[in-house]
């Protein structure tokens, strides 16, 4: 895995490396994205802006991945409800993640608009 | 706390078991509170009680070094937990390759020795024969035994090394009985392995590939792996004291394996020893390829016509136990040499 200054993960890489749970990882760096947040009120939130409900194993599966990376970071309080929150190399691991799967977006978006917009295939 | 309250609470924390001790001090008040609110959204659900079922298996693996990511741990004291995890599940994967692999190298010595490179002849138009592949078969897995065997003594230095000055130093207290369980397991091991090997078939064959003492050795050692199992009236015949050494040696041998990834796991080796050990555990992965390899190809081509070299089906089953032991200790191998990467944790 190719490596920044300092030994932190490349930004896309560092989701990339997570395979199958790439997707759980991306929805709860982008529901932390917006603060901090527990698991129970992060399975909310990503199943409003997602429509995904997140299984409980799956999402501290993802949790403990994210944090054994350092893209999130548990807050310590008395709560027994912990909140997490992302940090400086989460949030550039997400934005690499996303400007890649927007390029992806717009490809996909623009040969459709052209290819398929009259419901015809490619000629 | 309401009923309700009180009967998700329970679900909860039995649900909470799946996941092994280490992953609970971390995670479990935060994901007891998720499932109980989470039950009482959703009292009854399959695909949860799967997905933690998974989840729990998942985290199991990974505090044995199978899996590729570590429990965050609390400071860099933790950073080696799982490297240590993964070296030790290695170790056990491959106590189990030498207990399968000592029961088909013997077996094919025992066939060496008795077999002769002699071409038929009217005195004696049917010899006994060493076929090509049963022979290849037999050099490779001996080579294979015997790098295993100085591959494992090599790792076994450096840890007993630790193991000891702990000990003496009073610091070792966690590894006090696991130590003892070890060195009796062993000493069990070596006391009837020395009074069975008498009773070794090859003694009186022509000379094999390796002395015949540690044949004998090998053999007794491994007389547990044996089809005789499913012949209970056959195995009635065998002398009491060879049928009780039959049931004894796989606890034996459990018990040395087990003991000996606690041992790795508990000693605290240093950054150092432990990067030797993932090296010499990269070294172990390759040599045990070769070995299942050999038996492989002597299993897979049946004897060739040689009698004395005929695989059964306990063989076929001792190369399936190979082969899962080979896979867990590359895994464990990958893990291990991953945690060992600067900037890891």
């Amino acid at each position: 895995m190719p490596k920044q200054e300092g030994g932190r993960p490349d930004g896309d890489a560092a989701l990339a490396g997570f395979g199958r749970y790439a997707g759980p990882a991306t929805l709860i760096l982008s529901s932390l994205a917006d603060g901090p947040k527990h698991g129970y009120a992060l399975t909310k939130d990503v199943e409003e802006f997602a429509g995904v409900r997140l299984a409980p194993g799956t999402l501290y599966e993802a949790l403990a991945r994210l944090e054994s990376q350092g893209l999130i970071q548990a807050i310590e309080t008395d709560d027994r409800r912990r909140p997490y929150r992302l940090t400086a190399a989460g949030a550039t691991a997400l934005k690499a993640h996303l400007d890649a799967q927007r390029r992806v977006t717009e490809v996909g978006l623009r040969r459709l608009s052209v290819n398929w917009a009259a419901g015809g295939g490619v000629a | 706390m309401s009923r309700a309250g009180s009967d998700a609470g329970q679900r909860a924390a039995r649900l909470l078991r799946w996941y092994p001790a280490v992953w609970r001090d971390r995670y479990g008040d935060e994901f007891a509170e998720l499932l109980m609110a989470d039950i009482q959204e959703r009292p009854r659900s399959t695909a949860r009680t799967l997905d933690i079922a998974r989840g729990g298996i998942v985290a199991r693996l990974a505090d044995l070094g199978l899996a590729g990511f570590p429990v965050p741990g609390a400071t860099g004291v933790d950073r080696h937990r799982q490297v240590r995890a993964s070296l030790g599940t290695l170790g056990a994967a491959l106590a189990v390759c030498l207990t399968f692999g000592a029961a088909m190298q013997s077996q094919l010595t025992i066939a060496w020795e008795w077999s002769t490179a002699v071409a038929p002849s009217a005195a004696d138009p049917d010899p006994p024969f060493i076929p090509a592949v049963a022979g290849f078969a037999t050099r490779v897995t001996s080579a294979a035994m015997l790098a295993i065997l100085v591959l494992a003594i090599a790792a076994t230095i450096p840890v007993i090394v630790t193991v000891a000055v702990r000990l003496v130093t009073g610091a070792g207290r966690r590894l006090a009985l696991p130590a003892a369980v070890l060195a009796a397991a062993v000493a069990v091991l070596f006391t009837g392995g020395r009074q069975f090997e008498n009773g070794w078939v090859g003694t009186g064959g022509h000379d094999g590939l390796i002395p015949g003492g540690v044949a004998a050795f090998e053999w007794a050692t491994s007389l547990w792996v044996s089809a005789y199992w499913a012949h209970p009236g056959a195995l009635a015949a065998f002398p009491l004291a060879e049928r009780a050494w039959m049931v004894v040696t796989p606890f034996a041998l459990g018990a040395v394996a087990l003991a000996a990834a606690t041992v790795v796991r508990r000693a605290g080796l240093t950054a150092r020893v432990l990067a030797f050990e993932a090296r010499l555990g990269t070294a172990a992965c390759v040599v045990m390829a070769v070995l299942l390899a050999g038996v492989a190809c002597w299993v897979a081509t049946g004897g060739e016509g040689a009698p004395l070299f005929r695989p059964g089906l306990i063989d076929v089953a001792a190369t399936g136990a190979l082969a899962l032991a080979l896979a867990a200790a590359v895994k464990a191998r990958a893990t291990a040499i991953r945690g060992l990467r600067p900037g890891r944790g």
